[in-house]
């Protein structure tokens, strides 16, 4: 056997258990690069978390005529999120982690009733390998961040950490097409305003929403954000805009420059 | 809660400042006062960048400032095919107005999207990416606007390449085919000249347009989307055809080199632009797409045509 190999992953090898860990098992659902990548940003995986919630969404008709907010709706989808992230917190708080990375956060449709979603918060809680407590969210809880191992690892190098996962939801109703413009609009191309403005509200809200969460969390920055549409339950015309991402903020004891790796180009011969 | 919701506060004051601002060619307010807030840091910076990037832009002075969308909705009274080029040029323009508000110099991670409401003779057009200013370089009136993620920004720019902006070509014609042209009489192989000729006419025009469109923005395209479509119509027992060719590229600005460094066949390591760094060659065993390699959907508004392989 190379002598490279490490003296546990030696005996380990021979049949040997560790008793590095006191329950003598962590769960995780981490590839092999995110865990070697995690380990190497100084964390140790020590279970998954898990909040679910169940929700009837209510009803409320928009005007056929009018762009507007549903505000029912923007509700419910924002409330369940948080029930679900905030149960998987929750865990993360009694295991004692010091923050939750790769979480994924789903939504699921019950096909016995159309009003009801399911919303499932995944991810894996982390302690740091030698108990520093600096990396906890600002409220002394563990960090939440939709970041993989390898984002974790990146984020890190970067000079930041995570605190939260932020999010800002919008469901918007979009007019029929009732105002004249069928008619006026013939035989040219135009821009037909009121759908233009209607997705510039509905994502200016969604944005905003999330910006302010970041900055409740005294967050410098928020990474890794993406704007999506989806239409989850609702007739055509509705929408939701949701935004979400990772707040950061910079390390305490920024990595000096120098310290940073030097990016290095790749040519992949995959592809 | 049923029956008609209450209008939120403000939201009609903010759909005529939307419109209103749009037709001028201004950002609309609330979005202007979000993005100076962000600009002067009273609000937290956003980002659509992969922390991974976030690293290589610090490395390289890049500070993400707000994550920025634009958007035009068209209806299709005239044409359909050109109509994605009026779409995406009136979202373009929007876009950098946004970037100009908080003082960016580029927009990167641009992605090319359209949300799928389907609504009759109608597309939106939306542009999203992150906005990012330059450490010590002050705002530009003429932000570009790259379509690449924030990765490959960074590696274009070593190498001398500016990704500026996106440029269309969008073509399309009707063939009459009244006297029976396209019949296939011989049951052998035999070129259909008649489509081919016809085909081949708009996609050139396609690209001829897509070059007067590029020309104001740079020196080049990267072309990432070549999107066409051949239709047979009948209708009073007359053939009819209709071909439309999209192209959407990427417009680069980047230095010729001449006979003089070496002429067009010498590509030595001595050619290029000298890059800081090590260039490695490595099998990549991870499965799936990578950062680097930019096989992430990046623009879903022409996803049908991915088996074309797009470039």
């Amino acid at each position: 056997m190379p002598n490279d190999i490490p003296v546990h992953a030696r005996e380990r090898l021979k049949g040997l258990r560790t008793a590095a860990h006191s329950t003598g098992v962590f769960t995780s659902d981490f590839s092999v690069n995110e865990f070697l990548l995690v380990r190497k940003a100084g964390f140790e995986p020590i279970g998954l978390c898990m909040g679910t919630c169940v929700y009837h969404v209510g009803y409320q008709f928009g005007s056929w005529s009018r762009n507007q907010e549903m505000e029912v709706l923007s509700r419910a989808m924002y409330h369940a999120r948080e029930l679900a992230m905030a149960r998987m917190r929750a865990e993360a708080t009694a295991m004692n982690a010091d923050g939750i990375v790769g979480v994924k956060l789903t939504i699921k449709r019950l096909e016995w009733d159309e009003h009801l979603l399911e919303f499932i918060a995944i991810g894996t809680g982390v302690v740091h390998g030698e108990g520093h407590k600096g990396f906890r969210a600002h409220d002394g809880g563990p960090f939440t961040s939709d970041l993989s191992g390898q984002d974790f690892w990146s984020l890190l190098h970067s000079g930041y950490r995570p605190v939260e996962m932020v999010m800002g939801s919008c469901v918007y109703h979009v007019a029929h097409r009732g105002m004249l413009a069928g008619l006026a609009s013939a035989g040219r191309n135009v821009e037909l305003e009121n759908f233009t403005s209607a997705m510039y509200e509905a994502r200016e809200i969604a944005v905003d929403r999330m910006q302010a969460e970041a900055q409740a969390a005294q967050a410098e920055g928020v990474v890794g954000v993406d704007i999506h549409e989806g239409s989850h339950v609702w007739k055509p015309h509705v929408i939701e805009f949701f935004a979400i991402g990772t707040a950061v903020v910079p390390l305490a004891q920024e990595i000096l420059p120098e310290k940073i790796a030097d990016p290095m180009l790749v040519l992949s011969v995959n592809d | 809660m049923v029956g008609e919701p209450p209008v939120p506060a403000g939201h009609e004051a903010r759909v005529a400042d939307i419109q209103a601002a749009l037709r001028a060619g201004r950002v609309p307010s609330a979005t202007l006062a979000r993005l100076e807030a962000t600009r002067d840091g009273r609000m937290p910076w956003v980002a659509t960048l992969t922390p991974a990037e976030l690293l290589s832009v610090r490395s390289h002075g890049l500070r993400p400032l707000a994550a920025i969308a634009a958007t035009c909705w068209m209806h299709y009274g005239w044409s359909w095919t050109e109509g994605h080029a009026q779409g995406w040029n009136a979202a373009l323009a929007r876009l950098k107005e946004e970037a100009k508000a908080v003082g960016a110099n580029a927009v990167l991670d641009v992605k090319m999207r359209t949300i799928p409401l389907g609504i009759e003779n109608s597309m939106d057009f939306t542009l999203i990416g992150t906005a990012a200013r330059v450490e010590g370089m002050p705002p530009s009136n003429d932000p570009i606007v790259a379509t690449v993620p924030a990765l490959e920004f960074v590696k274009l720019l070593e190498a001398d390449i500016v990704p500026t902006g996106i440029a269309v070509g969008a073509q399309y014609d009707w063939l009459n085919d009244w006297a029976g042209n396209t019949n296939q009489i011989y049951a052998g192989n035999v070129e259909t000249t008649v489509l081919s000729q016809f085909w081949e006419r708009i996609r050139q025009r396609a690209h001829a347009e897509l070059r007067r469109n590029a020309a104001g923005q740079g020196n080049g395209v990267l072309a990432h989307v070549n999107f066409g479509q051949l239709f047979r119509i009948e209708a009073n027992d007359q053939k009819q055809f209709l071909g439309r060719q999209i192209v959407v590229a990427t417009t680069v600005d980047t230095p010729r080199r001449g006979k003089a460094a070496g002429g067009p066949w010498d590509i030595g390591p001595k050619a290029g632009p000298a890059i800081p760094h090590d260039i490695g060659i490595v099998v990549d065993m991870h499965a799936g797409g990578t950062p680097l390699t930019g096989r992430a959907r990046h623009h879903q508004s022409y996803g049908s045509n991915e088996r074309d392989g797009a470039i």
